[in-house]
C-alpha cells in the first residue's frame, strides 16, 4: 500500500511535471487541432471570419510557427470570397496577403506560402479585373515560384488550375488548359502526403469538383 | 498522512487545469451600434472570441492576473483595456472606435485627375491610357480625353484651361522633363516621347496644384514609374510603323530593363495621303533605353532610367505667299534623358526622396535655305523630407535646383542663355478629421538670369459632404519663367497666374461624377511689341467641366464623357489686344468607350472628340483673332484580338483614327496681303495602325 501510495504520487508529481514540460508542443498541436476542426466546420463568412480569429490568437501567441498565420490567412480568404459586402472584401483580402507575408517571414522559401500568395493575388484581381489586370502575372509568379520550390506539391497546380478555370480564355484562362494543370494536381494529390497533422493538405476535393465541371 | 499528500496533489493537479475565468460582454460604437465579427483575446494566449451580429462574445481562459485584452474588427481601430483575471466571472462592455476607411477619408483632388492600378480615386487605369481608341498608346493624347484639355489640333502639348503647351509641365518621378515631346513639324501635333507602359500612375492636374511643383501657370502632368518587373519577359511589338522589342530581366530584388524602337513613317505616308507637309522624307526614328530598378530595402526603391533617341525628317510646307516655291524644312532631333531617384523611409515617420535628372534636345537642319540648330538642356538635383504624423497628417520639405538653358544659331549667328532656378517648398496636409483637410503649401524660387524671387502661397480644403461625396477648394499662385524663344533675347520677369477651383465630387464604387468650376488670372505675360519685349500681358480663363465615368451600366464594358466649357481671353505674345486664342475651344466633349466581347476575345474601344470652332486671325478682319473656324468631330475606333502566335501571348490591334473623315479645320493661313489662304489640316484625313504585341515568357496579357 505504501509503495503503491509512492508509486501513484510519483507518477502524479512526473505526470504534473510532464504536463508542464510537455505544454508548450503539446498545447500548439492540441490549439491548432482545434482549429483545424473550425476550420473544417466553418460555414459562410461569419464561420470563416471568427476561425481567421482563432488562429490570429494563436499565431500571436506563438511567435516561431507559420501555420497558424497560414490558416489565418487562408480563412480570411475565404471570408473575403464569400462575403458580400463589397466594402469589406478587399479589407478581408489584404489582411490575408499581410498574413502569407508573416508566414513567409518565419518560413522563407516554404512552396505552401507561395501557392496560397498566388490564390489570394488572383482572387484581389479578381474583385476589379479591369483594373487590377496587373496582379495577374503577381499571382502567376507566386504560383511558379511555388512550383519550383517544391515539385511535388499539389496545391500549386490546384490553384493555378483553379485559376486558369476562371479566367476567360482570352487572358490565358479556359476550362481546357486548365483541365492539364487540374488533373497533374490530381496526380499528385493521389501521393502527396504532409509533414505534419498541421501542415497543409486541403484541396483534393476542390480538385475533383472542378474536373467533374470540366468533363 | 500519504492520503492528504496524494489528495493535495490531486487538487494540484486538476487545480491547475480548471481554474477558469469566463469572461463575456458586448462590443459596441460609441453610438451603441453592435460590431459583429470582431475578435476579442488575451493577449499572448489563445483564449478569446468573435462577436456575434449583437456584439455578444463570451469565452474562457486559464490565464491569471494582470492581462491584456486586445479587441480588434474590420472597420474600426484595434484597441486594449487592462484586466486583472482572478477566477470570477468578468462582465465587460468594448467600445470600438471607427477607423480610418481610406476610400471614406477625405482627400486634396481639386483639379486633379489621378490614374492609376492601384490608386484610391484613380479615374483611369495605366491600361485605359494604351488602349483608348486614337491615343495611339501616347500618354498626351490619352490626357486629351479628360477635363480641362484642349482636343488635339495642329500643335503639340497640353493645352488646358486656356493656357499655352508651355505652361503644362510634365514630371517623371518628381523630376522636370524639359522636352517631352518629339521633334516638332510645322503645323503638326507630335507624339509624348514617353511610353505609357514606363508608368503605374498618372496624375493630370488642371489646376491648384501642390507646392511641390513649380515653373508651370496652368498644368502639371506627373507620371510615376512602375516597380520591379514580376517576371523576366521578353516583348516584341511590331506595327505597321516600325517595332520595339523590350527585355525585363527580374533578379531578387532588382530588375534590369532594357528596350529598343525603330519607326519608319514612310510606308503609311504612302498610303494616307498626308494633306499639310509634302514630305521628302518621312519621319524616321529610332532608340533604346536601359532601367535599373532595386529594392535596398523594405521601403526602399532606387531607379535609374536612361533613354537616347534620334530622329529625322525633311519636306516641303506650303507657302502661301508664293505657292510655287514651298518652303523647304529639314530636321535632326537627337535626345538624351537621364532620371535616376531614390526613396525609403528613414523610419516610422519620415520619408525622404532624392533625385537627379538630366535632359539634352538638341535640333538641327535646314529653314528654308538656313541652317539652324538648337539645344535645350535641363539638369536637375532635387531632395524632399515628409514627416507624417497623427493618423493622416504630414508635413512636407523640399528644395530642388535646375541648371537650365537654350544654345541656337541660324547659319553662323549664335546665342545662348543660361540659368540657374532654385526653389524650395514647404506643404502641410492636415486633417482636422476624416471629413475635413486642408493642404497649406508655400514655394519660393530664385531665377539668376532673371535676377528675381518669387513667393507663391497654395490652399485646399477638403469637406466630405457624405459617404461618397466630397466639396473641393484651391487657391494657388503660380510663377513661370517665360519661354526659352524670348529668354534668348532678354531676361524678362515671372509670368503669373492665380487659379481658384470649385469642385463636388460624388465617387461610388463603379461610377463617378464630377463638377468642377474654376477662374483663373493671368498676369505678367510676355508681349512682342515690334522688337520690345516686356510683361505688360495679361488675360484669364474661366468655365466649367463635367466628367462622369461609369463601369456598371454596361457588362464587360465602361465608359466616360467629359465635356469643358472655356471662356478665356488673353493679350499676350504678339496680340494687338485681349483675345481669345486659337487653343480655346468654347465647348470641347468626348466620349470614351471599351467593350470586351469574351465571345471572339476581342475588345473595341471607340473614342469620339468634339470641339468647337477654333479663332484664327483673318487679315481682312479688323478683329483680331475675330474668325471662327466650323467645329470639329474626331471619331476613333480601336479593336484589340488577344490571342497566341507561337504559343506567346499576344496581342493584335488596329487603331483607326477619324473613321467618318470628318473633314477637319484646326485654322488658316493667310498670305501676307490677305488675299489668299490656305486651310490648316490634320496631317491626313484617316490613319490606321496595324500592330502585334508579344509578350514572351509570360502566358498573361501584361506587359
Amino acid at each position: 500500500m505504501k509503495n503503491l501510495t509512492k508509486t501513484l504520487t510519483l507518477a502524479l508529481i512526473a505526470f504534473s511535471l510532464n504536463s508542464f514540460a510537455q505544454t508548450a508542443t503539446e498545447k500548439f498541436q492540441m490549439g491548432m487541432k482545434k482549429g483545424l476542426e473550425m476550420l473544417g466546420s466553418a460555414k459562410g463568412t461569419d464561420g470563416f471570419n471568427s476561425t481567421a480569429n482563432y488562429f490570429e490568437r494563436v499565431a500571436q501567441a506563438e511567435a516561431k510557427q507559420w501555420t497558424p498565420f497560414y490558416y489565418a490567412a487562408y480563412s480570411n480568404l475565404i471570408a473575403g470570397l464569400t462575403t458580400t459586402d463589397k466594402t469589406i472584401k478587399d479589407q478581408y483580402l489584404d489582411k490575408a496577403l499581410a498574413e502569407v507575408d508573416q508566414a513567409d517571414a518565419l518560413s522563407p522559401d516554404n512552396s505552401e506560402i507561395y501557392a496560397l500568395k498566388g490564390y489570394v493575388q488572383y482572387i484581389k484581381l479578381s474583385v476589379d479585373p479591369q483594373s487590377r489586370l496587373a496582379m495577374m502575372s503577381a499571382s502567376s509568379a507566386s504560383l511558379a515560384k511555388a512550383k519550383a520550390l517544391n515539385p511535388e506539391n499539389p496545391r500549386p497546380y490546384f490553384i493555378s488550375g483553379q485559376n486558369t478555370f476562371y479566367t476567360p480564355e482570352a487572358f490565358g484562362g479556359g476550362k481546357a488548359k486548365a483541365k492539364t494543370l487540374l488533373e497533374t494536381a490530381a496526380a499528385k494529390f493521389a501521393i502527396f502526403k504532409p509533414a505534419s497533422a498541421i501542415e497543409p493538405n486541403w484541396g483534393a476535393d476542390q480538385a475533383k469538383d472542378l474536373l467533374a465541371q470540366i468533363k | 498522512m500519504k492520503t492528504i499528500l496524494l489528495s493535495f496533489l490531486l487538487i494540484l493537479t486538476l487545480g491547475g487545469a480548471q481554474a477558469q475565468t469566463r469572461i463575456s460582454g458586448f462590443i459596441k460604437t460609441p453610438k451603441g451600434k453592435a460590431v459583429a465579427n470582431a475578435s476579442i483575446s488575451i493577449k499572448n494566449s489563445y483564449d478569446g472570441a468573435s462577436s456575434d451580429s449583437t456584439g455578444h462574445f463570451d469565452f474562457t481562459t486559464f490565464e491569471k492576473g494582470k492581462q491584456v485584452l486586445v479587441f480588434s474588427a474590420l472597420n474600426f481601430d484595434k484597441d486594449s483595456v487592462q484586466l486583472v483575471v482572478e477566477g470570477k466571472l468578468m462582465n465587460l462592455n468594448l467600445l470600438m472606435k471607427d477607423a480610418i476607411n481610406e476610400l471614406e477619408t477625405v482627400t486634396i483632388s481639386a483639379g486633379t485627375y489621378t490614374t492609376g492600378d492601384a490608386k484610391k480615386g484613380a479615374v483611369l487605369g495605366s491600361i485605359d491610357i494604351a488602349t483608348l481608341a486614337g491615343s495611339r498608346a501616347d500618354v498626351i493624347a490619352a490626357m486629351q480625353t479628360l477635363p480641362g484639355a484642349q482636343a488635339a489640333g495642329s500643335e503639340s502639348g497640353l493645352f488646358v484651361r486656356g493656357g499655352t503647351a508651355a505652361e503644362t509641365k510634365t514630371y517623371f518621378d518628381g523630376m522636370l522633363v524639359k522636352s517631352p515631346f518629339n521633334a516638332t513639324v510645322p503645323d503638326q501635333a507630335s507624339r509624348g516621347r514617353l511610353s505609357p507602359f514606363l508608368f503605374k500612375g498618372t496624375s493630370f492636374s488642371s489646376g491648384g496644384y501642390s507646392a511641390q511643383y513649380g515653373q508651370a501657370l496652368s498644368s502639371a502632368l506627373v507620371l510615376e514609374s512602375t516597380d520591379l518587373p514580376d517576371k523576366t519577359t521578353t516583348g516584341i511589338t511590331l506595327l505597321s510603323v516600325g517595332g520595339g522589342v523590350d527585355q525585363n530581366i527580374r533578379y531578387k530584388n532588382s530588375a534590369l530593363i532594357l528596350g529598343g524602337y525603330y519607326y519608319n513613317l514612310a510606308p503609311a505616308y504612302s498610303v494616307f495621303k498626308q494633306q499639310q507637309n509634302n514630305f521628302i522624307k518621312a519621319p524616321e526614328q529610332g532608340g533604346g533605353s536601359i532601367q535599373y530598378k532595386a529594392k535596398t530595402s523594405n521601403s526602399g526603391m532606387f531607379k535609374f532610367y536612361a533613354a537616347y533617341g534620334v530622329a529625322q525628317l525633311s519636306l516641303n510646307s506650303p507657302n502661301i505667299n508664293v505657292p510655287s516655291s514651298p518652303s523647304y524644312f529639314s530636321n535632326a532631333n537627337n535626345n538624351i534623358y537621364v532620371n535616376s531617384t531614390y526613396k525609403a523611409y528613414l523610419n516610422a515617420s519620415w520619408k525622404l526622396e532624392a533625385g537627379i535628372s538630366y535632359n539634352r534636345d538638341q535640333d538641327q537642319g535646314l529653314m528654308v535655305q538656313n541652317n539652324y540648330k538648337r539645344t535645350d538642356k535641363l539638369l536637375e538635383g532635387r531632395a524632399t523630407l515628409t514627416h507624417y504624423y497623427g493618423r493622416l497628417s504630414n508635413v512636407k520639405f523640399g528644395a530642388e535646383t535646375f541648371n537650365t538653358g537654350r544654345a541656337e544659331s541660324l547659319n553662323n549667328l549664335g546665342r545662348s542663355y543660361t540659368d540657374q532656378l532654385s526653389a524650395a517648398f514647404a506643404e502641410s496636409d492636415i486633417f482636422l478629421s476624416s471629413k475635413v483637410v486642408t493642404r497649406i503649401g508655400l514655394r519660393t524660387e530664385y531665377s539668376s538670369y532673371l535676377n528675381r524671387y518669387n513667393v507663391a502661397p497654395r490652399l485646399s480644403l477638403g469637406y466630405k459632404t457624405g459617404k461618397d461625396s466630397q466639396l473641393s477648394f484651391a487657391y494657388g499662385r503660380f510663377y513661370q519663367n517665360p519661354e526659352d524663344s524670348y529668354l534668348i533675347l532678354k531676361a524678362l520677369d515671372y509670368e503669373q497666374a492665380d487659379h481658384y477651383i470649385l469642385k463636388y465630387e460624388l465617387n461610388l464604387a463603379d461610377r463617378l461624377f464630377r463638377i468642377e468650376g474654376y477662374y483663373k488670372d493671368y498676369a505678367n505675360l510676355t508681349k512682342v511689341k515690334g522688337n520690345q519685349l516686356d510683361n505688360s500681358g495679361s488675360g484669364y480663363a474661366r468655365g466649367f467641366e463635367l466628367f462622369l465615368k461609369d463601369k456598371k451600366t454596361i457588362p464587360n464594358g465602361d465608359f466616360w464623357i467629359s465635356y469643358s466649357f472655356l471662356d478665356s481671353k488673353r493679350d499676350f505674345a504678339n496680340y494687338p489686344m485681349l483675345a481669345t486664342p486659337a487653343f480655346a475651344a468654347k465647348h470641347t466633349a468626348s466620349l470614351v468607350a471599351k467593350q470586351f466581347i469574351p465571345a471572339i476575345s476581342s475588345q473595341i474601344g471607340a473614342t469620339y472628340v468634339f470641339a468647337s470652332g477654333r479663332t484664327y486671325v483673318n487679315p481682312n478682319n479688323p478683329v483680331y483673332l475675330g474668325d471662327k473656324t466650323k467645329s470639329t468631330n474626331n471619331l476613333s475606333l480601336s479593336l484589340s484580338y488577344l490571342t497566341h502566335v507561337f504559343k506567346q501571348f499576344s496581342v493584335l490591334y488596329v487603331n483607326a483614327s477619324n473613321v467618318a473623315g470628318f473633314k477637319n479645320i484646326y485654322g488658316y493661313q493667310y498670305s501676307t496681303d490677305g488675299q489668299n489662304r490656305r486651310a490648316i489640316q490634320p496631317s491626313s484625313r484617316r490613319d490606321i495602325i496595324i500592330g502585334l504585341i508579344m509578350t514572351i515568357g509570360d502566358d498573361n496579357f501584361v506587359r
